[in-house]
Parts: C-alpha cells; structure tokens; sequence
C-alpha cells in the first residue's frame, strides 16, 4: 500500500507549490491513476514515491514504512518504473536492457536468463527472436512493450508508470493496454499511473486521482463514481460532456441483464456481447433499428434502447471492467 | 622521382626523427585526453559548464598552431618543453569539444530510466553515459591524434626535431634549385634565404650535420 499523507513539493527559488498538500491511499494490487491538465503536478507525484524527487513536506509511506528509510537507489530497485520515452539503453540488447535490476541486485546469470524469458513470453514477445536485439530495431510498441517488461524484471510490488503507452499509436495503445490490464489481473501490482488522457485514466484505473492546477486533488475515487458524481465544476469539465457515454463503456454488453429474443429476429442486427456498452450504443444507432440481438452461450437475448437507459439511470454501472 | 622520395626513409637521421616526432605527439596526445576527459565528466552534469567547456574547445581550435609555438616559447625557451606544451594545448580542444557534447547528447530519457531503476549516479557514468558517448569520444581523441602528428611538424621552428625538419631541410633545399634555373638575382635571394635561416636557428647541436647533408645532396 502507497500512502500519500500531506505531501507538498516546492522548488527551490519558488514560493508555489507544484504539488500541494497531497493525501490518498494506493490499495495493493490496485491501479491509481494520477490525471489532469498539464502542470498539475501529477508526473511530479509520481516521481516523488521514488524519490527521484524529494518531498517538501509531508510523507510518502510504502507498506508502513516512510519512503526515505532507505538510500534512494536501493528504494528505485525495489519500485517498477515505466515512462513515456522508454529510455531503453540503446548501446544494450533487449534481454540486457529488461535485466537491468536484476543484475544490479546481484541476481545469478541464469536466474536472469529465465526472468527475461518469462518476461518477454508475457509481453507477448517470442525470446528468440528478440533476446539478443537492439532497442533500434524495434517498433515504438515493441519498445514499449519491452519498457514494461523492464519494469516488471525483479517482480517489484509497486510500480510507477508515467503514461507508459503515450509514445505509439491509438491503435496500438489501446492494445497495449489491454494487454496489460489482462497482465495485471495476474500480477496484481501496486501500481501509481500517471496520464494526461482522462480516457485512459477510466479504462486503466481502478482509482482516479484528478489533480488541478498548482498540485491540488480536486477528487479521489472510482471511475464510476467520478463520471456518475463529479465534485466540482471543474472535474466535470475534464471529464467532458461525454461522460455518460464514458460510463457506458465501463461496461461490457455481457455484463447487461436481458431479455430473452423470442422469435422474429430476423432482420435485426447482431452483437457481439464482448463490445462495450458505448459501442453497442453506437452500432444500435448505426444500424437504424431500435433492437439488436446478442449471442451469448448460444442464448440469443434482446439489446434494446430501454436497456440501455435503464443503465445510465441506475448507479449499478460499471466496476466489472476486469471481469471482461 | 619517387625513388628520390622514398630515398628520405633510408637517410641514418630518419629513425631519430620519426622517434622524436612520434614521442612528442604521443606524449602531447596522452597529457591531453589526461586533461580533457576528467574537465569533459566533471562539466557534464551541469549545461553551463558544458557549453563554457565546448567554446572554450572552440575558441582554442581557432587559434593557429604556430601561434601557440610563439606563445610558448618566451616561458620555455626552445626545445622539447616549448613543443609539448604547444601540442598539448592544441590537443585539448578536440577531445574536451567531443567528450563534453557526447556526454551531454546522452538522451535525457535513457539517464531518467536509469535513475529510476535504481542505477547509482557513478553507474550511470560508467554503464550508461559513457559507453553511449564512446564513439563520439573516440572520434575526438583520434581528430587531435591527426591533427597533433601533423601540427607536430612545426615543432622544427622551435628546436624540438621530429620529421618538420625534414620537411623545413626540403623546402630550403628546393628553393636555391629552383632559382638557380632562373635568372640572376635567384642567387642573391638564395644566399639570403640560407643565411636567415642559419641566423634565425641559432645553435643547435644537429644543425651542422644538417647543412653538410644538404651540400652533398645539392652537389
């Protein structure tokens, strides 16, 4: 568990905080999502769980412990970090590269050996192919892929990640990170996730941290809770106007209780039930018709306009994301 | 004709020469990188000190050779001392310029990833920083190995030896040959030249040798 309690961060030769007064708890095995506007002080927070910028005031604890009981470098080996630009060692190969920590800690050769292995297995990399590569024969998402298999080398409980998919496509982003949600169901890391998207803030984070400008949290919670029932005027607006639509696709069309399609479905457009509730929405429109039908288990049920609704109404939205 | 070139590496000074010209530029050379590596990693943290750093390297690669030699020679006099301290100083700039901008091209991104994983900031100049400077490093010890065998040619001016006296000893050499083809004041011009530069070299040790060599040839 990360505890945030009162923290503040003030450059020197300033007298505005960039961070201010900071109190949340990161749950173990949950993703927090830092988000906001731009010099909201949220990579800055991040930065600050390991050290790698120090606090002004106020504390950062780790499983109880104040984060400065240790030296800084003994406390970044023991924290997964993932950031934005890589930074994969170019003059090192891939299997170097995600051996990083382990080599620092002093693992023995083969024991590293098998880790990289492992690691590039679940990042969905082959070894063979890609153990003894350099980071510049990769593409932007294999890099990425590989900066959080480095991440992840010593099995670290807490991770930092600031936007660790920001550098690739949306296609592909968006295939990193169900990639790495499906990873995380079976790692369960802490983990602090630091983006400006508040898009990907509501698929990755099982907690949302919207920070405002001059580092304040203007609110903490579930995803499902900040678009249902946003604070303030300005969480509201970063959300967007979207946000019933974006509570929609908290949801998947499996997840919804329907009525069975007795007969006459002919006609009717088909659903997968693994889309989202949003895109369903959007396919529903699309086709003309004020029904569709969905497979699921060979069971044909009825997706309606009215199922929908009944959904934005009601506060059951949601929370089954990892579920999908 | 190039039997006649050829001919200068079966001269008995030549091996003397060569040593002295390959003893003086590597010694320059070695002072150099011993001077302009550690400036290079202590200036690399800080912008500042890499840009004075790198201007200063410019400033001084701007600065003829032979002006250095003149420089040096009120405080050292004539001789090895004069030279090296001349070479020395011409070799700095291209190792400190490469150094200080390879270390700082060093991607900002590929340091904060280190820092993060936990490397120490001493890892991180050994396994990181520098490994991915060493090209750009090595290109500039090897510009200054160049241009220090060359410039130490001129170390002949200053009474230092090397393979510039061979060099001085032909263009004196070739001078008379050609004017004696032409008219009559080339002699005057001839008698001139030899008596300056006999006169501007002052007492040296090897300089009668020299002359005898260059009659014989000449006859």
């Amino acid at each position: 568990m990360i505890e945030f309690r009162h923290v503040s961060k003030t450059y020197a030769g300033s007298d505005r905080p960039v961070v201010n007064d900071l109190s949340f708890e990161v749950l173990d095995g949950e993703i927090c999502v830092l988000v906001g506007p731009s010099g909201c002080g949220k990579t800055t927070s991040m930065r600050m769980v390991n050290r790698l910028i120090e606090i002004t005031e106020g504390e950062i604890l780790i499983d109880g412990e104040p984060n400065t009981s240790m030296s800084g470098t003994q406390l970044r080996r023991k924290i997964g970090y993932a950031i934005q630009q890589i930074g994969l060692f170019p003059h090192r190969t891939i299997a170097d590269n995600i051996g990083t920590v382990p080599n620092l800690l002093g693992w023995e050769k083969g024991r590293i050996r098998e880790r990289v292995n492992d690691l590039l297995d679940l990042v969905g990399l082959s070894p063979d192919e890609y153990r003894d590569r350099y980071p510049a024969e990769l593409s932007g998402g294999q890099q990425q892929r590989v900066g959080v298999a480095r991440a992840l080398a010593a099995d670290p409980p807490i991770m930092l990640m600031d936007e660790p998919f920001g550098a690739v496509d949306p296609i592909t982003r968006e295939r990193l990170q169900d990639e790495f949600l499906h990873i995380q169901e079976d790692i369960k890391k802490t983990i602090v996730f630091v983006t400006h998207d508040i898009d990907e803030a509501i698929k990755m984070g099982d907690k949302i941290a919207i920070l405002k400008q001059g580092g304040v949290l203007a609110q903490y919670d579930t995803p499902q809770t900040i678009l249902s029932r946003p604070n303030s005027e300005f969480v509201s607006s970063f959300v967007g106007g979207d946000r019933l639509l974006k509570r929609l696709s908290l949801t998947r069309v499996s997840e919804l209780d329907l009525g069975p399609a007795n007969g006459g479905t002919d006609g009717l457009p088909r659903i997968s039930d693994g889309l989202t509730v949003r895109d369903a929405l959007s396919e529903l429109m699309g086709s003309g018709q004020s029904k569709a039908v969905v497979e699921k288990d060979g069971e044909k049920k009825l997706l309606t306009f009215q199922d929908i609704e009944a959904l934005t109404s009601s506060g059951a939205m949601g929370g089954g994301k990892r579920s999908a | 004709m190039l039997s006649k070139i050829m001919g200068v590496f079966a001269r008995p000074d030549f091996p003397l020469l060569l040593r002295e010209h390959v003893v003086l530029s590597a010694v320059a050379l070695l002072i150099a990188v011993a001077v302009a590596l550690p400036v290079a990693l202590l200036v690399r943290n800080t912008p500042l000190g890499a840009t004075i750093a790198i201007n200063v390297g410019n400033i001084g690669r701007a600065v003829p050779s032979l002006a250095i030699l003149a420089l040096a020679l009120p405080f050292l006099g004539i001789g090895f001392a004069s030279a090296l301290v001349a070479l020395t100083a011409l070799a700095i700039p291209p190792i400190l310029i490469n150094a200080s901008i390879g270390l700082r091209e060093v991607r900002q991104d590929i340091i904060d990833a280190a820092r993060g994983m936990g490397l120490s900031g001493g890892q991180i100049l050994t396994r990181i920083q520098l490994p991915i400077a060493a090209p750009v490093i090595f290109a500039g010890i090897r510009t200054s190995a160049v241009q220090t065998v060359a410039s130490a040619t001129l170390a002949t001016f200053i009474g230092a030896g090397g393979l510039g006296d061979l060099i001085v000893e032909g263009l004196q050499r070739r001078g008379p040959r050609y004017c004696s083809q032409g008219p009559s004041p080339s002699r005057s011009l001839r008698s001139s030249r030899s008596s300056a530069s006999a006169g501007s070299r002052g007492p040296s040790p090897r300089r009668g040798c020299r002359s005898r060599r260059r009659e014989e040839v000449v006859n």
